[in-house]
């Protein structure tokens, strides 16, 4: 079994980087020789179905635009979230990573079965910060370690 | 009573954009407003940075097309140090650039702009995407796409040292070259990259220019604006994306000014309307004169069509045959009907491919002389390169550390906002009558936008990232009486 965690969002968009920072934690605490890969992008929809590419299982983390308080914390199957992208063209470049992957699998590219998405609240990100705010950063540690939960269950014993 | 209509198609990668159209009381037009909320503090967070990390921190301005961002800073990089990169260097700059170019266009085509036509204006939602192509053209295009979008990736890892953000420019050049062995790699790709741009020709031929509702529909008033055009050209004026001046020609072809990089600020002016945050950028000597058509407005386009209008053609023979029959298809020059974009898109996927091939088979392209050290003071630099999407421009100061004490950037698409307002709103106006308002109307709306591939710049990754496009319809109190929702 294949294991990604990848940090999604843009690192210099303030709290829309919140996903960068709890995949530097997760990765920081793994366990030596963990068979786990981490990586960060800024990426959605086609290029980043192209990043899942020979994975089992993706865990995706990102900022979550929602009515939840800031800094909430959710943890979603891709399958559960609404596909935007089955009504419309989607995005003016590209398509929604449902699309994507079921794109991928038409053409029998080896993509995950089950992809988990870690979101957490944010307000909207406007302003250029390498910084997160103050709720979203305490926000941080706790991600990673329900996270870092899950990734234990796919480890050998 | 006056209606209303706002449609908010929020995007996960590009940004935000919002039209809003107001109804008169018969339900027709009386104004519309394409709004895009502005990112804050980017300057801000320049000032301070050593000018050599501006390549590595402006790509992560979009997430669109950060290539061509570090493309721009790099060049202004050298500018800013007084120094001329070596000629390999350029050439695997430009070469890496073309590979990027062959990715983004064919992304557009065939997720974005391709559906419209391959499964048509008017097509059940569900259907009009990439998915929808590829059940209607065929599995092979799929993987024609996927494999296109492959050899991009890896041509930019190769010579940027990593994919989609590279990071091996720096003032004065490269920080690596590339060995025979690559240098073989990327010529069979390329060699590939100019059968898929042909191959993606014959579809268009084929499905849009074979049919005569669709070409009536490129060809109609509702999508035509007569404005001055945009594009950079070598110096046979030839059209390039990575170096050259920047010529722009007038609603009748003919050449207005061509300029340094350097002398932007003498060109460019920037207008401002309380409406919207983003400038309106227009032709100093022309003038503001609104939003509104001809020669004596000084809006200009910088579009995939710009480019063709501004020069003189192509510079690969391939591409160049096909620019001929574009111009001879579409009764001369210049083209002015915006939807030819879609069309023009892909004679420069044709032009990335054979350029791609012609670098990578020059014989210096494996030479190591790659950097030319920079040994002067740096003070002011100003890069320019042809992005997808339109002409962009980094401007940023030193002090004498080469730290950046300010930056300016005019990006593709700001260059197109006046032209896209003008298009959304001449869409809707045509479109939008005695208060009918359906999807495919809608969809027709937003075609006039989509062909100019926007790009708002902000990289923003907030799920649920796409928002429902909403159009919403207000009566005179500003009381909402109708909502119709689709998904973008």
């Amino acid at each position: 079994m294949k294991t990604l965690v990848v940090g999604l969002g843009n690192p210099i968009l303030g709290d829309d980087g919140v996903g960068w920072k709890v995949a530097e934690t997760v990765e920081k605490l793994l366990p030596p020789g963990a068979p786990i890969d981490v990586d960060y992008l800024s990426l959605g929809g086609i290029s980043l179905m192209e990043h899942l590419i020979g994975y089992d299982h993706v865990y995706l983390i990102d900022a979550f635009a929602s009515d939840e308080p800031v800094g909430s914390i959710s943890v979603m199957k891709l399958s559960d979230l609404p596909n935007y992208s089955a009504f419309h063209t989607t995005s003016t470049h590209d398509t929604s990573l449902q699309n994507a992957i079921e794109l991928g699998k038409l053409m029998k590219t080896p993509l995950p079965n089950e992809v988990t998405v870690i979101g957490v609240a944010i307000a909207r990100a406007y302003d250029f910060s390498e910084d997160l705010s103050a709720p979203v950063a305490e926000a941080v540690p706790l991600a990673a370690k329900i996270l870092l939960n899950m990734l234990a269950r796919k480890m050998p014993a | 009573m006056t209606q209303r209509i706002s449609i908010d198609p929020i995007t996960r990668l590009e940004g935000h954009g919002k039209i809003e159209i107001f109804l008169d009381d018969n339900g027709n037009v009386a104004n519309s407003y394409f709004q895009i909320p502005e990112l804050r503090g980017f300057e801000r967070f320049c000032v301070g940075r050593p000018i050599e990390e501006m390549p590595l921190i402006t790509n992560r301005i979009c997430g669109v097309c950060p290539e061509a961002h570090n493309m721009a800073a790099s060049k202004a990089g050298d500018m800013a140090y007084h120094v001329d990169p070596p000629r390999t260097a350029k050439m695997l700059r430009e070469l890496l650039y073309s590979a990027f170019y062959c990715t983004d266009h064919t992304t557009h085509f065939y997720a974005l702009g391709g559906p419209d036509f391959v499964m048509g204006p008017d097509a059940p939602v569900a259907e009009r995407n990439i998915l929808g192509v590829i059940h209607k053209v065929g599995l092979e295009v799929g993987g024609k796409v996927i494999q296109m979008r492959k050899y991009g990736h890896n041509v930019v890892e190769m010579i940027g040292g990593r994919k989609v953000h590279p990071c091996a420019s720096i003032p004065g050049g490269m920080t690596k070259g590339i060995t025979e062995e690559q240098r073989k790699e990327i010529e069979e790709m390329g060699r590939w990259a100019i059968d898929f741009a042909q191959f993606s020709l014959k579809i268009f031929n084929d499905i849009v220019l074979g049919n005569k509702a669709y070409v009536d529909l490129v060809l109609g008033d509702v999508y035509t604006h007569h404005t001055y055009y945009m594009g950079m050209v070598d110096e046979n004026n030839k059209v390039n994306f990575y170096d050259g001046k920047v010529r722009v020609v007038d609603p009748n072809g003919k050449e207005f000014v061509k300029y340094e990089p350097k002398d932007y600020a003498e060109h460019i002016a920037e207008h401002v309307e309380p409406w919207t945050y983003l400038k309106f950028p227009y032709l100093k000597k022309v003038g503001w004169k609104g939003f509104v058509d001809g020669i004596d407005s000084g809006v200009y386009m910088a579009t995939p069509l710009s480019r063709l209008n501004a020069s003189d053609g192509m510079a690969t023979p391939l591409a160049q045959a096909e620019y001929e029959r574009f111009y001879t298809t579409l009764g001369g020059k210049p083209v002015h009907q915006r939807l030819a974009t879609h069309w023009a898109r892909l004679v420069e996927l044709l032009y990335a491919a054979e350029r791609w091939v012609e670098l990578v088979t020059d014989p210096e392209i494996t030479s190591p002389n790659v950097h030319t050290k920079p040994t002067q003071t740096p003070t002011e630099g100003i890069g320019i390169v042809e992005a997808p999407r339109g002409t962009l421009t980094h401007h940023y100061w030193t002090d004498e550390r080469g730290i950046v004490t300010k930056v300016n950037l005019i990006v593709g698409t700001t260059n197109n906002y006046a032209p896209i307002q003008m298009s959304t709103h001449k869409a809707a106006a045509s479109l939008i009558k005695n208060g009918v308002v359906n999807e495919g109307l809608l969809n027709m709306v937003e075609m006039a936008f989509r062909s100019y591939d926007p790009c708002f710049g902000c990289a923003t990754h907030s799920l649920p990232g796409q928002m429902p496009l909403e159009i919403t319809l207000h009566d005179a109190d500003g009381n909402p009486v109708k909502v119709m929702k689709q998904f973008c």
